[in-house]
Order: structure tokens, then sequence, then C-alpha cells
């Protein structure tokens, strides 16, 4: 057996429920980002039982906050859009994260091999994958992890 | 004896000469047949569209779903975790990227839609869709370009001053759907599908409006779990957005833009008198064609 996902992923993670606003999810980014001395791009979703429904990014965040009828106000140049993106983040800031996150997440064991896991990150562009045992989260793997992990070997 | 074809100016339309491929967009957002109606929903509110592309193993569209679609699940009471094949049209209506948007813009009226797909190099494959805010913008800023603008001839130097001239109520549509807060979710839906609209208007105990359900409220109650017995003044966006009918077209527009809603409603002497109905698209239509030489090709719903 070779290195695997058990040797490189972080036990120490932080979760979100999919009744998490918007709001309290930044301020929940912003805190584990401090706790953990790196910045944090996104955090899985789970019950309260520590199941994984899904995963929910800053990309997600910025999907929802971008205005409906953008394609039209670029047109309309002759309109004054200052102060618009605080209404944005106004409408944004109430939605449950779980209206947003991502459902269809790939998912690693903890005995996944760590070639496989660098093969899925470079094809599926994954820079964080959840680690599951049974269902239950057990830890996540980062880019960052994998990838010093193997360079500085 | 042979005559040379005539030099015919079939009509004078600023559409003449436009191709879809001109005022389509790329699809942000599709579905696999094997997604759930769940997944739909969530799609819908993220990427606040109004339909979904569904496709399938080799991404072939095979069909669509509509917010509509997905209210009528709700109605029906699916439970979320149905496929979206269930409930999708198929298939989708196509146009291609260098058909004319004159002829873009026939098909969406005789077919009764509010978007098309866009056919790329793989006939099965849809790579844009082509919706009427889509040929809004457009039609925005040709007009603003064009040498036959008014604005060009009448030298005037602002486009507010122009676009001031429009009233909300020269827009609006007086049609309104109401309900009172204790309809149900179902009788709201029924009404929504019946008069095809987006929205209807809530009205409380003491008859004055009191709220908003929209599609995309109904599409939010329906992922959340709430029942379709449930009273509309469970789900209702408050307060009512809303705009005086006297109020300058322009300002609605913009107002309408910076609260991501695509209606206002309209009062009359005071906010508790609606009157009627104002979206996005009625406006925007209007600014786009204020010109002599645009005024023929106004988009008819």
């Amino acid at each position: 057996m070779g290195l695997t996902a058990r040797d490189v992923m972080d036990t120490r993670f932080f979760t979100l429920l999919p009744e998490t606003t918007v709001a309290e999810a930044v301020k929940a980014f912003r805190r584990a980002g401090e706790e953990l001395n790196r910045r944090v791009f996104g955090m899985m979703v789970t019950s309260p039982d520590g199941e994984l429904l899904g995963m929910v990014s800053m990309y997600d965040i910025l999907i929802l906050m971008r205005p409906k009828h953008i394609h039209i106000w670029g047109e309309m140049h002759d309109i004054d859009v200052s102060g618009f993106m605080d209404e944005c983040y106004l409408r944004a800031k109430s939605i449950p994260v779980g209206d947003l996150m991502t459902t269809d997440v790939i998912t690693l064991t903890p005995d996944t091999h760590l070639l496989q896991i660098v093969d899925i990150m470079v094809r599926k562009h994954l820079r964080r994958i959840p680690v599951l045992d049974g269902g239950k989260v057990i830890g996540i793997v980062h880019i960052s992890s994998v990838f010093f992990f193997l360079m500085e070997r | 004896m042979a005559h040379a074809p005539m030099s015919v100016k079939d009509r004078k339309n600023v559409l003449s000469g436009l191709k879809v491929r001109e005022a389509m967009r790329r699809i942000a957002v599709h579905l696999p047949e094997s997604a759930s109606v769940d997944e739909a929903t969530r799609c819908a509110i993220k990427f606040k569209v109004s339909a979904i592309l569904i496709t399938g193993r080799e991404y072939q569209a095979l069909g669509v779903v509509s917010k509509t679609d997905l209210m009528c699940a709700y109605y029906a009471g699916l439970p979320l975790e149905t496929p979206v094949s269930t409930i999708m049209r198929s298939p989708p209506l196509f146009c291609g990227m260098d058909d004319s948007l004159d002829a873009a813009l026939d098909t969406m009226r005789s077919k009764g839609v509010h978007r098309l797909y866009v056919r790329g190099d793989d006939p099965d494959q849809a790579i844009g869709i082509l919706a009427y805010p889509d040929i809004v913008g457009l039609l925005y800023r040709y007009c603003h370009k064009c040498e036959h603008n008014t604005l060009r001839t009448r030298k005037v130097p602002s486009i507010f001053n122009f676009s001031d001239t429009f009233k909300v109520r020269d827009v609006m549509n007086p049609s309104l759907l109401v309900f009172r807060e204790e309809a149900i979710l179902s009788s709201v839906m029924e009404g929504l599908s019946a008069h095809r609209i987006g929205a209807v208007l809530i009205r409380g105990r003491n008859n004055l409006p009191s709220g908003v359900v929209s599609k995309t409220d109904l599409i939010m109650a329906y992922r959340h779990g709430i029942r379709p017995t449930a009273e509309a003044a469970t789900i209702m966006s408050s307060p009512v957005r809303s705009c005086d009918h006297n109020e300058q077209l322009v300002s609605a527009i913009q107002k309408m833009i910076f609260s991501d809603v695509h209606r206002f409603f309209v009062y009359r002497d005071n906010p508790d008198n609606i009157v009627g109905v104002l979206t996005l698209t009625d406006a925007a239509r209007v600014r786009s064609g204020s010109c002599r030489a645009c005024v023929s090709s106004r988009i008819r719903l």
C-alpha cells in the first residue's frame, strides 16, 4: 500500500449547515482562515451528524451575487450603477447555502492513492476534495498539501 | 424581354440584416437528464435563470426545464428527487447562429416561447441561447449608434433628456392578478399558469397590497419543503416593489436593475392604489425602439 489520502488530508476542517446564510458563511470563511492561518475559499456543507451534502465556495456566492440583468445594464451606459454591489450583497446575504451549494461533489476514501488524487485534481480542476469514511467527513485534501508533500520529499 | 431584378426595400426595420450570433449568449448552465428536480431548482435560484437546458451523455440538447415546469412539479406534488427528465419539455426549440433575428423572433412569437437555443456545428448540441432581453440589449446598442437616431439629429447632449420623455404609465400593463394573503399556494400557481405571468400581487386583510408571490418564490418554497396548501403570506416577498405611474421610465428601469427584479407594480396617487405592472422587458423595449428607424422593430410578445 503506497501513500494515500490518509497521509495528506487535513483532519482539522470547518463545515457549514445547509441553512447557514451567505452572510454567516462569509464570516465562517474569515474565521476559519484565521484559525488555519491560510485563506479559505470554500467549505463543506454537512448535515448535523456529519453527512456530506455539498460544497460551497466563494465562486458559488459570487455567481449568486451577479446581477440577473447584467446583460441589459451592460448595454445601458447612461444608467448610474453606483451602490450596485451593496444592493447585490444585501439581496444575497439571507440566502441559505443549501440553495447554492454544489452537490455533485467528488470525494475520496482514506485509502485513495496519492497519484489518483493528483489525477482527479488535474482532470477536474479541483483544489480541495473531501475524504469520507462511511458517508461521514473525516478530512479534506488540499492541493497545496498534495503539492508540497510530493515536491518536498 | 428580361427585367433586371428590382432593388427591393421590403421593410424599414433595424433588425434587418442582424443575425442571431450578434445577440445570443453562451449557455451558463445545463444539467444532465439524470439530475433531480432539486438540482434544477437550486440552479434556477443560484444562476437566476428562467430555464435550464437538459443534456444527454454526449451533451446533446434533450429538453428544457423552465421555472414554470418547476412550479408545475411543485403543484403536482412531485418529490424533489424526481429526475428532471420527467418534467422537461422536449425537444428544445432551436435556431441557427446565422438565422436572421427577424426569423428567430417570428419563431418565438409563433411558438409562444421566451427563448430559443442556438445550434452549433453539431446539430444536436446547443452552444447558445437567445432570449428577449438579449435582443433588447442589442437593439438598445444599435439605437444609440444608429445614424437616424433622433438624438443625433436634434443634437441633444444627453440620452437622459430624451429618455425622460417616457413615463411609466406609457409602458405599463394595466392587467393585474391579485390574491389575498390567506389564498393557498396551489391557487396562486393556478392563476400564474392560467394567465402566463411571472408574479401576483398579494393583498392583506385590510385590502392593502402586502406582498408579491413570484415563480421564484414558489420554487424556493418547493425546495424548502413548504406545502402547496400553505398560505401565500408564508412565502410572499414584502414589501411590494412599486413605482409611481408618473415616474420617469429611466428612473424605474434603474430601480428594477438595482433591485434585481423583473417587474414593478405601478401605483397611482399612493402606493396602496396599484394600477398595473411594469416589466423590465417592456421598459427596455420602449427605450430600444425610441427613434423612428427602430419603431417597426419593437418586439411584440
